[in-house]
């Protein structure tokens, strides 16, 4: 009985200090836009992303009256702001952007799973996508339902 | 024959009511494996503990429906669990579970009702600042009630109480989408209700549960649980519970979770380990 609950016990301790560390920031911090591939990479991922986006009837209809080639120069400028590359982003602020549109929660998920497949094809690993996404999680409440 | 249907009878039945509630919606909106999977007591959880999360990937738009099976083998006895639950509008969360609990030895059989409602209250589990934060409640009654009342339990049904806050962190723990949840419950369940509620030796009555998990891949999930029981009967000592566990997520709608469970000590028999498979479909 009492390998057991020792077992636990050091589960539990072992699980919160990971967490722990993790949170107060312990880890190495690549640049995010060299660690992504830089200019190239997100030329990839904009490019996979649009066709991803073409291809989904849950988002598709939100893009209607998009340029492509402006919404494609955009995102690269606004991906290469967010992951601290050498660019301006010259574009609208994401609340212009998107008000009116009144994206729902689902399709801002949608829309998260296409930059994911996107990110896939253009082979980013998933440690590097999943710093690209957390930056970009932040920015929802500026994004949905407005 | 008619004991099966009997058994499965109300799970099928609530099953298919709640395919008719949510048949005309596609509830797939949130991101795959945000749902989490079964509980043992049929709220959208983990395994042995529930967390804040609700059932199926249902947005605020939504409503998703998931049934599942589970079953248990451990040194001296089994437990088989088939239930569902349907989440509206990710909000409310209704679940019902029958649990078989069978004594290897003998071949007795403990038979429990599970009905659980759970309000996600505030927070969101991926976005914004504030965790996701749910409160729940359990109604549990022993179809068998002789096994209880003979080890000493008070009462054959009882209601369990919880409040669930669930974090999940997308560049987390090693750059990989980790999640951690927190659970305090009031409860006077013995075993999960299995062997009834309350007892001679009335233990404190607020336990704590714990879960982590992380996604090693969009498709897999591992981590750990632990939970507190009380221990309310002299005669039998209760440990606490624990599980390390892997979920795979082929797709948005089905879900295997392994997991190895250490239950400790239960009805005597000591040292009751084993493994544990469950299944979930989701709409």
């Amino acid at each position: 009985m009492l390998t057991k609950c020792s077992f636990s016990n050091n589960l539990l301790a072992f699980t919160l200090t990971l967490f722990l560390t993790n949170c107060s920031g312990i880890r190495s911090q690549e640049n995010l836009y060299e660690a992504l591939g830089g200019e190239v990479a997100l030329e990839r991922i904009a490019d996979n992303f649009i066709l991803e986006i073409a291809n989904d009837d849950r988002v598709i209809g939100y893009f209607e009256d998009t340029n492509v080639e402006r919404f494609r120069q955009f995102f690269i400028e606004h991906m290469c702001m967010l992951t601290d590359g050498p660019c301006e982003y010259t574009g609208d602020t994401l609340v212009d952007t998107h008000v009116g549109m009144n994206i729902t929660e689902a399709a801002f998920n949608a829309i998260v799973e296409d930059l994911m497949a996107a990110m896939n094809k253009a082979d980013i690993v998933i440690g590097t996508q999943n710093r690209l996404l957390a930056r970009m999680a932040e920015l929802r409440e500026q994004i949905i339902q407005m | 024959m008619i004991n099966i249907v009997k058994r499965y009878l109300p799970t099928t039945l609530f099953l298919a009511s709640s395919l008719l509630i949510s048949f005309a919606t596609h509830a797939d909106g949130r991101i795959k494996g945000t749902g989490g999977v079964s509980s043992v007591s049929g709220a959208g959880g983990g395994g042995l503990i529930p967390w804040a999360t609700l059932t199926s990937l249902a947005t605020e738009e939504q409503r998703g429906l998931t049934g599942f099976a589970t079953y248990i083998d451990l040194n001296d006895f089994t437990l088989d669990v088939l239930g569902g639950a349907v989440n509206f509008n990710d909000r409310v969360e209704i679940s019902y579970a029958r649990q078989n609990f069978t004594i290897k030895a003998n071949d007795a059989e403990i038979t429990q009702d599970k009905f659980g409602l759970k309000v996600r209250v505030a927070g969101d589990l991926l976005y914004g600042k504030m965790p996701q934060l749910a409160l729940g409640i359990e109604r549990n009654r022993l179809r068998d009630p002789d096994i209880a009342r003979a080890v000493g339990a008070k009462d054959d049904n009882g209601t369990d109480l919880y409040l669930s806050a669930a974090r999940a962190w997308i560049d987390g723990v090693f750059h990989r989408t980790s999640m951690l949840n927190i659970n305090l419950r009031y409860s006077q369940a013995n075993q999960y209700g299995l062997l009834g509620y309350g007892g001679d030796d009335q233990d404190i009555r607020l336990q704590v549960e714990i879960a982590a998990a992380m996604f090693l891949t969009r498709s897999i999930a591992f981590g750990a649980e632990y939970r507190q029981k009380p221990d309310n009967l002299s005669a039998l000592q209760e440990d606490k519970a624990a599980d390390v566990f892997v979920a795979w997520f082929p797709n948005k709608h089905i879900s295997v979770t392994g997991a190895y469970v250490m239950l400790g000590k239960i009805a005597g028999a000591q040292q009751q380990n084993g493994f544990y498979l469950s299944i979930q479909g989701a709409l």
